[in-house]
């Protein structure tokens, strides 16, 4: 990422209210060119309104959002001008085929030539695998082919930001992952801005995150620091034998900040808190080894992203780095 | 991806962005769908019976009589499918989401509204005004066996389409309040059958309501559009000028109140 370009996205104290519920609650953002930026948040946590806020679709009730440094609500066509937007649930118009929408998509941003439109029509058709069924009304795509139809459609203008909407969320596996490999290869040309629940998805794409829960921001950062978790660094130990002795050793070591001590299946288990992993690495498990205990486990404490997810959304924990 | 280097970009700013575009897919909607000629069927069909049965099938007919009912069925009848027309155009996408869709395009909301009524006012000449007019004009041809004024009779057309003008702006602004459909057509066909009961009970009425450019009042010299086909004076040009006006009102309400719709 290149931190030093001004953000695409960025936001300030971004707050909505609806009839006296604060859908978002002053919300700040920035989201870096070509990166990949994953919205997480339960259903009710103000991703939607965020995105809606972003194209001028709806209006702030205090706050303030700009996109290619321009403002959100006086420069929303000339910022839309520049944007792929897919829907949660994407609404065509039901009379039109798929290539018809397309080419009504494709005349807000070109007014010609027809070959050159035609062109990026075939093409986005083929992207997402509909160009046998161009033609067809959409009144009879499936909830998968109308969403494949949206991802077409947001990107038929080759855009800065494409902002998806619960890209995935009506597809199957395999339409999951085509749509997760075109947002990949996308990174290069463009900044992909999108919300979702599906935390596998994120952890597989994004570089950046944000998790919202009832309007509020309450985990953001790199992806690779927020699984790091915000515990620190653990390592996971089972033993057998005389681990009280070896519990008096490990915890005089200057790196180590804390031990919880358990008991499974027989055998003595620790979580060991360490300040210093290099350290921890080349003598823990030396320690243990020739003290009085036998070591049947030994890792370092992995998180996924799921873990982090329930963490603060169900602990009410702020993680922001 | 080879960019957009290829294309020559639109270029349009202001309330003009993406009028284009939307103007060609509400034309689309009329024109290259049933819609045209269902409504063409419709209007030229039963205006063409009424108009025909009465003419050719009234021994004592006078042609007064019928020009007056035909200028309150051509004038009556389209208004009411105006209104149940238009009463989705703006709920129904609001509804559904496509105007939101939409508008997350380079498209000015502006360029929203006036697409669907130009293009719908459009669709409401030809098939509700022009061709069924045509009809009407070459059975009084036939029947009194000289033509009336043609370009009377053109004026009385633009009379009717300035009465269908003022349901489809009226039940445009509407929908641009609401989000949904009843109140839209509710408050659009109450409005239109209460007129007579309004203007009785407050007769300055009658010269900024468009109840008589088409229906007579007691006095049947009252009324716009038979007064212009039967070559008579009109009772008065104020009707024409206030309907105008409200008509370019509403759209400018529609204007500002979709501006601040929350999609």
């Amino acid at each position: 990422m290149k931190e030093s370009q001004p953000p695409v996205i960025e936001t300030r104290g971004l707050t909505k209210t609806y009839k006296g519920v604060q859908a978002l609650k002053s919300l700040d953002l920035q989201v870096q060119q070509n990166s990949i930026f994953g919205f997480l948040g339960p259903n009710g946590a103000g991703k939607t309104t965020t995105i809606k806020l972003l194209l001028g679709l709806i209006r702030s009730t205090a706050g303030s959002a700009t996109v290619f440094g321009m403002d959100s609500v006086n420069q929303s066509v000339d910022i839309r001008a520049r944007i792929g937007y897919l829907p949660q649930e994407p609404h065509f118009y039901e009379y039109m085929t798929a290539r018809q929408t397309l080419r009504f998509t494709a005349r807000f941003f070109f007014k010609g030539p027809e070959k050159a439109i035609e062109a990026r029509v075939e093409e986005m058709l083929h992207l997402v695998d509909l160009a046998e069924k161009a033609d067809r009304p959409l009144k009879t795509f499936s909830g998968g082919e109308r969403q494949r139809l949206g991802i077409a459609q947001a990107q038929v203008n080759y855009p800065d930001l494409l902002i998806l909407d619960e890209p995935a969320a009506s597809l199957d596996p395999i339409g999951r992952r085509d749509v997760l490999e075109v947002m990949s290869r996308l990174r290069k040309y463009t900044t992909v801005f999108y919300s979702t629940h599906i935390l596998d998805d994120v952890q597989r794409v994004s570089d950046t995150v944000v998790i919202l829960n009832k309007g509020a921001v309450v985990a953001q950062g790199p992806i690779e620091e927020l699984l790091a978790g915000s515990e620190g660094i653990i390592y996971l130990i089972h033993m057998n034998g005389d681990a009280d002795s070896a519990l008096k050793l490990v915890q005089s070591q200057p790196w180590v900040s804390g031990i919880k001590t358990g008991n499974h299946g027989g055998e003595t288990t620790w979580q060991v808190s360490v300040t210093d992993p290099l350290a921890a690495e080349a003598h823990l498990l030396k320690l243990l080894v020739n003290g009085p205990v036998m070591v049947t486990e030994f890792r370092r404490k992995q998180y996924n992203l799921e873990d982090i997810f329930m963490q603060v959304i169900e602990g009410g924990q702020n993680v922001r780095e | 991806m080879s960019g957009n280097s290829d294309f020559v970009m639109v270029n349009e700013r202001g309330w003009r962005r993406g009028f284009n575009n939307l103007l060609d897919n509400e034309f689309a909607r009329w024109w290259r769908t049933r819609m045209w000629w269902v409504q063409t069927l419709i209007w030229v069909g039963m205006i063409g019976f009424m108009l025909g049965a009465l003419l050719f099938s009234t021994p004592d007919f006078k042609i007064e009589d019928g020009v007056m009912i035909y200028a309150v069925f051509a004038g009556m009848f389209p208004a009411v499918a105006v209104v149940i027309i238009m009463q989705g155009v703006l709920v129904g996408e609001k509804k559904d989401g496509t105007a939101a869709w939409v508008l997350s395009k380079p498209a000015a909301r502006p360029a929203f509204i006036l697409s669907k009524m130009v293009a719908n006012s459009l669709g409401v000449l030809v098939t509700m005004v022009v061709l069924p007019g045509i009809v009407a004009y070459v059975l009084f041809f036939i029947r009194i066996k000289a033509g009336m004024d043609p370009l009377l009779f053109m004026a009385g057309l633009g009379v009717f389409f300035l009465n269908h003008l003022f349901y489809l702006t009226l039940t445009l602004m509407l929908g641009s309040f609401f989000n949904g459909r009843g109140p839209v057509i509710g408050i659009s066909l109450a409005f239109l059958f209460m007129q007579q009961y309004l203007i009785g009970l407050l007769p300055v009425l009658r010269y900024v309501l468009p109840w008589t450019l088409v229906v007579p009042l007691n006095n049947q010299s009252e009324v716009v559009v038979p007064a212009l086909l039967s070559g008579q004076p009109i009772y008065s040009y104020i009707p024409i000028m206030a309907v105008l006006v409200e008509c370019v009102l509403f759209v400018l309400i529609s204007l500002w109140r979709f501006k601040r719709e929350e999609l």
